[in-house]
């Protein structure tokens, strides 16, 4: 039932990513069209700029008349201007064009995840997530900035040079060209070594930081077991292995440019020897002499920058693909093709045989042949000890797991085919874990509402016993809570997340064990308040502990995923069977917590 | 806190250097004096290595030119600086030897000029590298263990997140201080002035020409470059946001899904990544303006020297203009962004030299005081525990404890209840000196704990917190945290003892199994059974417990409940009891109101009281139809 995982290998996934990334480039066309023609003049530039020099140099050795010496220094004073104009507007056309595609597929991700069922994120982890999203964008940005800028320009550059030595002296030009070429074989024999111990130091950082993390963290119980000492050796050992990768690629990063720039200084070589006798032979002028060594000055830099940018594509094409592997999932849970016209709905909802599992792979069925039917209107308890199925039982109705076809109905429709803005704003749903966003309170209960009316958080607030507390938070209702916010109390998040339910005006209310960690005098004054708001609706409360759900219409207990009984509290007293167990056990560990702790709010969580 | 908030606190940049921080930093450098000693001396062979090539290019067209004019008017080339600075030796050096062609010669020291220049580079950038790292390792190790020193309250204040990042990117910035920082700005400005110099030796009047573009380019380098900074800034400051969003997005995705809010989010964040975009843009623009003009700069100077330099020097002094002019610019490409590497190295400093300077509120008394202790020490007293009167406040009057006393003689057992923030925790740190008391003492064997150092003391006492925290390692390691006196044995024998050897045994590597992810592979009762492990193979005669709430199934349950008990066995116990079970195991129970001690006795007496205790007991039996709940316990620092 799991989202389908894209599981490609090898070069197959690397050419799909390579196509996905090409539907971006595409679309970003004139950044590079311009680029290449900028890149084009930037290169003419580059090549005449060497021969005016040595021109230049030849009509001073020559004693030439001043005039004429004027005439090629302006002209190498046009050619400086290009030569600026020009390679600013390549270098800000290829970069400017990777930051569009970086903004437009981070755009697409951060969409595509929003897509995506909960089973996905059973399978993935939020650090992975991140990691892609942020690391491997950030390689494929550089992939397509100074990565694409060399490895497109280089060897125009390179081909370019060659040329204009040739139309000089071919010999001399393929013979001063000899070394360039032996960069591919540095670049491969370097490029991965670099790559792999970068990556070393990466993970040694890592370790690092969970262990300073860890020890951080447990600083309780390092401190209540005097493992000080123990902790630090520990620490040392990881310091030092770091510090012995980090030596490790410090002497092939700083190895690398040091070989490369040999490579010009061998062709300067080349140049004294055999230009030197050519000079000798008559067959070259001084002119023709600097010119060529300018060229190879002119060089250097290019090739310097073809060393790192190896190792930049390498790690720009992994990043590739892993986001591609992100991209590839399918969204399981979407609007079906022939969906119903389905504007509102009254509430009804049946489950006809429904099973469920989690993933394929899972062994056993969570949810096994449930039969069950909530009249409009009515409400239902679901309790059963922990891992009997309650919450997927409760999750599968707004449709965050993937439905099997005909076995949930609501208002006698297939869940699948309810489009799901529709399904999503008439069902209201409070999840076990309150999870707030970093944003004021009010935009936190306003979180399913077009816009924040102080009047809707207000009544929800209210109808959520949440005003009170809001009274004595700093700001009010404008207080920043969730991560980076102020530290609610377990009781206030679970509260504020109901308000955030209530505000929706759901015609499905569904309570995910939401009164856990409320304190029992407040649990029972929301349920008296609840009583009023649950007028009318359709009301799902699934709950560990059984007086919870007393007074509702029906009640069902799981067991294994299996519906075991059902009935009324009175009914399934009389019965004798789990519930009453579940009821006697809760009442004997609740007589024992009675005296260890007699309050739950105001406690942060 | 909003996103930018926090980008700024981190981002503060200040000076690039100070001098009372670089000298508190010298202490981790000292000891690798030698290796900066060579990199600095090093310098002057690269600079001299750097200046050759051009130099023998020069050389050879100089030959040319001279043979040329030679043949053509007769008169030689009266080079006066090959008087100046190619004296002598460097010229005969460059002189090929009889019977080799002078191209061959010069093609021979080009390359051994080079491979020398490049050999010297590569050692001078591994052993200033090799200086940083090593400095900071130390650096590091010593900020770990000074960390591991402070006392809990510290870490009361100061989120986990941030202290890492003390001992890894703020080390890591200030070793940037001496791969890219100041060693290569000085170095970096030591080159541009020799090379000017050497330019200025060799032809005055066409070096003063060469650099009259100069100043403008250092003013429009510096410019643009303040500008990239600023633009930089701001990408920062948007990619912390854009991130925090998506992770915030994927850890509240079943709520973002539930209440359809895909639509607004998704505008919200193409807001922001639109915002990023364009910071982004404005820093390319910016960056290529700096990139294109020091292109432009050099492609001038050649213009300059060129037109120049007609008549007045000859092939060789142009090449050799050209060439070095080149290395003139080099630096300047780079020179301010080695200024930012400072300015945030020393702001890593200054954390780092902030932290080592916190005194540890918690000290071990001097070796003295703890000798005289123990002689005082008394077998009769060996395993009680003793509060005298205690008072105990985080600040000023908010008193968390009043005038607490009570007496746990050797193997006695006591429990503590009493509502959230009455205290209970509290007397728990207190004990385990995880705080000092304000007023008042404690005595653990007869011995004021403030007298024993720390880690005897927290060797006596075995401790139970409530949140089980596990640390990477085996089960194994888990279970005898690292103690050497604690092997195999002992460590099976605990958890048999507390029957958490029956889940060990069934994990696929059973004591040697690996602990995934701060435990996220141990259920609740696992990981509680895993800890009551740990405090008997601790081997202590004094338990301190505090027992945990949250709810497990009933068999769980009933394993606890028996591993309570077995721990409890033979020991002297405190413990903050939320179980029938355990506060029926206890001798006497005290009960805490509001930082006071109000009751004292056993469950039947209490009650018999009809005081605090009893009326705990009916409201929460009685009173309600709802069972009370499980809530946990109040974080540390409110307790």
């Amino acid at each position: 039932m799991s989202a389908a995982v894209v599981h490609v290998e090898g070069d197959g996934s690397v050419k799909h990513a390579l196509r996905r990334l090409s539907v971006y480039v595409l679309r970003n066309l004139r950044y590079y069209a311009i680029w290449a023609v900028t890149t084009l003049g930037y290169v003419a530039a580059f090549v005449a700029f060497p021969m005016l020099t040595g021109d230049a140099i030849q009509a001073a050795v020559d004693g030439a008349p001043r005039e004429e010496l004027t005439v090629v220094c302006v002209w190498l004073f046009v050619v400086v201007c290009l030569r600026f104009l020009f390679r600013y507007y390549s270098r800000t056309m290829v970069f400017d064009a990777a930051r569009e595609v970086e903004y437009e597929m981070r755009n697409d991700l951060f969409a595509h995840l929003q897509r995506l069922p909960q089973s996905f994120y059973f399978n993935w982890r939020t650090g992975d997530l991140m990691s892609r999203c942020v690391n491997d964008l950030n390689s494929l940005r550089m992939l397509l900035g100074p990565g694409l800028l060399s490895v497109m320009q280089t060897p125009v550059l390179f081909i370019s040079v060659f040329a204009a030595m040739a139309a000089i002296n071919l010999k001399l030009a393929l013979m001063v060209m000899i070394p360039f070429p032996l960069f591919i074989l540095i670049a491969r024999l370097f490029g991965t070594q670099m790559h792999s111990r970068s990556l070393a130091v990466q993970v040694g950082l890592g370790d690092l930081s969970n262990q300073a993390q860890e020890a951080i963290a447990g600083i309780p119980v390092v401190k209540a077991y005097a493992m000080e000492e123990e902790q630090q050796t520990r620490f040392l050992e990881s310091a030092e292995e770091l510090l012995h990768r980090q030596l490790r690629f410090v002497r092939i990063n700083a190895g690398m440019p040091m070989i490369v720039g040999m490579l010009p200084a061998a062709a300067m070589c080349i140049l004294l020897v055999v230009g030197g006798g050519y000079y000798d032979a008559g067959l070259i002028d001084v002119g023709d002499f600097i010119t060529f060594s300018v060229f190879i000055f002119q060089l250097i830099f290019p090739t310097f920058i073809m060393g790192w940018v190896f190792a930049l594509v390498q790690r720009g094409a992994a990043a590739m693909q892993r986001i591609d592997e992100v991209l590839s999932v399918e969204p399981s849970i979407a609007d079906a093709e022939g969906a119903q016209d389905v504007d509102a709905l009254r509430g009804e909802i049946e489950f006809r045989g429904l099973s469920f599992r989690y993933g394929r792979d899972a062994g056993a069925e969570a949810l096994d042949e449930i039969d069950l039917r909530v009249p409009a209107g009515t409400s239902i308890g679901i309790v059963g000890p922990m891992g009997s199925g309650k919450s997927t039982l409760a999750s599968l109705i707004p449709r965050l797991y993937e439905v099997p076809r005909g076995q949930l109905f609501l208002d006698g429709v297939d869940v699948n085919e309810i489009p799901l803005q529709v399904l999503r704003q008439s069902i209201a749903m409070v999840p076990q874990d309150s999870f707030l966003f970093s944003m004021s309170l009010a935009d936190n209960i306003a979180y399913g509402l077009t816009e924040t009316r102080e009047a809707d958080v207000r009544e929800a607030a209210e109808r959520a016993q949440l005003d009170k507390d809001v009274d004595d938070l700093p700001n009010g209702y404008a207080t920043m809570v969730g991560e980076r916010g102020v530290m609610l109390s377990g009781g206030q998040r679970q509260r504020t997340a109901l308000a955030r339910a209530l505000a929706l005006d759901p015609r499905i209310l569904i309570l995910d064990d939401t009164l856990s960690a409320v304190d029992a005098e407040t649990e029972t004054a929301i349920q008296a308040q609840l009583e009023r708001v649950f007028e009318g609706l359709t009301v799902v409360v699934v709950a560990s502990r059984v007086s919870t759900v007393t007074d509702c219409d029906q009640i069902v207990v799981l067991d294994r995923g299996r519906i075991v009984e059902q009935g009324t509290h009175e009914e399934l007293m009389a019965l004798g069977g789990l519930y009453v167990l579940l009821n006697e056990q809760q009442r004997e560990e609740a007589r024992a917590r009675a005296v260890g702790d007699d309050a739950g709010a105001g406690v942060p969580a | 806190m909003s996103a930018e908030a926090i980008a700024d606190e981190e981002e503060a940049l200040g000076k690039a250097y100070d001098t009372r921080l670089m000298s508190w930093l010298w202490q981790f450098v000292k000891p690798y004096w030698a290796m900066i000693v060579f990199s600095i001396l090093v310098v002057f062979p690269i600079f001299l290595l750097e200046l050759a090539p051009a130099w023998i290019v020069k050389h050879g067209l100089d030959a040319i030119v001279a043979t040329r004019d030679a043949a053509e008017a007769g008169a030689p080339s009266a080079d006066i600086i090959d008087q100046v600075v190619d004296a002598g030796f460097i010229a005969s050096l460059l002189e090929a030897p009889e019977g080799m062609a002078t191209w061959v010669w010069l093609a021979l020291v080009y390359a051994f000029v080079s491979v020398a220049g490049a050999a010297l580079q590569f050692a001078n950038m591994v052993i200033m590298a090799m200086t940083g790292q090593y400095a900071m390792r130390d650096l590091r190790v010593r900020i770990f263990a000074h960390l591991e020193d402070l006392h809990l309250g510290y870490f009361d204040r100061i989120p986990v997140g941030r202290l890492v990042t003390r001992v890894t990117n703020d080390v890591e910035n200030v070793a940037e201080m001496f791969s890219a920082g100041i060693v290569a700005l000085v170095t970096d400005i030591a080159k541009m002035v020799g090379f000017g110099a050497m330019l200025f030796i060799v032809d005055a009047e066409l070096a003063l020409a060469t650099f009259s573009v100069v100043p403008l380019f250092m003013v429009a380098a510096w410019f643009f470059r303040l500008k990239i900074r600023e633009a930089f800034r701001e990408v920062r400051v948007k990619i912390a946001h854009i991130n925090a969003v998506i992770q915030e997005t994927i850890t509240g995705i079943k709520v973002v899904q539930l209440f359809t809010r895909e639509k607004r989010n998704y505008d919200d964040f193409d807001a922001v990544n639109a915002e990023h975009r364009d910071a982004w843009k404005k820093s390319i623009h910016y960056d290529s303006l700096l990139f294109s003009a020091v292109e432009a700069a050099e492609g001038l100077t050649v213009a300059i020297i060129v037109w120049q330099g007609t008549g007045m020097a000859a092939a060789g002094t142009l090449y050799v203009f050209v060439a070095w002019m080149r290395r003139f610019f080099l630096p300047l490409r780079d020179l301010s962004a080695k200024y930012s590497v400072m300015q945030s190295s020393m702001a890593s400093t200054e954390r780092l030299a902030e932290l080592m300077n916190t005194e540890p509120e918690v000290k071990d008394p001097a070796a003295k005081v703890w000798q005289d202790a123990q002689t005082r020490e008394l077998e009769s007293q060996r395993g009680s525990v003793v509060f005298e009167n205690v008072w105990f406040a985080y600040q000023g009057e908010e008193w968390i404890l009043k005038d607490v006393s009570f007496r746990v003689e050797p193997r006695g057992k006591v429990a503590f209840v009493g509502a959230t923030g009455a205290g209970k925790t509290t007397i728990i740190k207190l004990l385990t000196r995880l705080y000092d008391v304000t007023r008042g003492r404690i005595l653990v064997d007869g011995i004021d704990v403030r007298e024993m150092p720390q880690q005897v003391l927290r060797r006596r006492v075995a401790t139970v917190l409530q949140d089980v925290v596990l640390f990477s390692g085996s089960v194994a390691d888990n279970i005898d945290l690292g103690r050497l006196d604690v092997g195999l044995p002992e460590v099976e024998a605990a958890a048999e003892a507390v029957e958490a050897s029956s889940f060990i045994e069934r994990l696929p590597r059973g004591y040697q199994t690996e602990v995934r992810e701060r435990g996220s592979n141990f259920s609740t009762g696992e990981r509680q059974l895993l800890s009551f492990s740990r405090a008997l193979a601790h081997g202590s005669d004094i338990l301190v417990l505090d027992e945990a709430t949250s709810s497990v199934d009933s068999e769980t349950e009933r394993l606890i409940q028996r591993g309570i008990h077995t721990l409890m066995q033979d020991r002297t116990s405190i413990a903050i009891a939320h179980r029938l079970s355990t506060i029926r195991d206890v001798d006497t129970i005290h009960v805490l109101r509001a930082g006071e001690l109000v009751e004292s006795g056993t469950h039947e007496e209490l009650l018999a009281l009809g005081g605090a205790y009893a009326d705990l007991h009916r409201l929460q039996n009685e009173g309600q139809e709802a069972p009370p709940v499980s809530a946990p316990l109040a974080a540390p620092a409110n307790a």
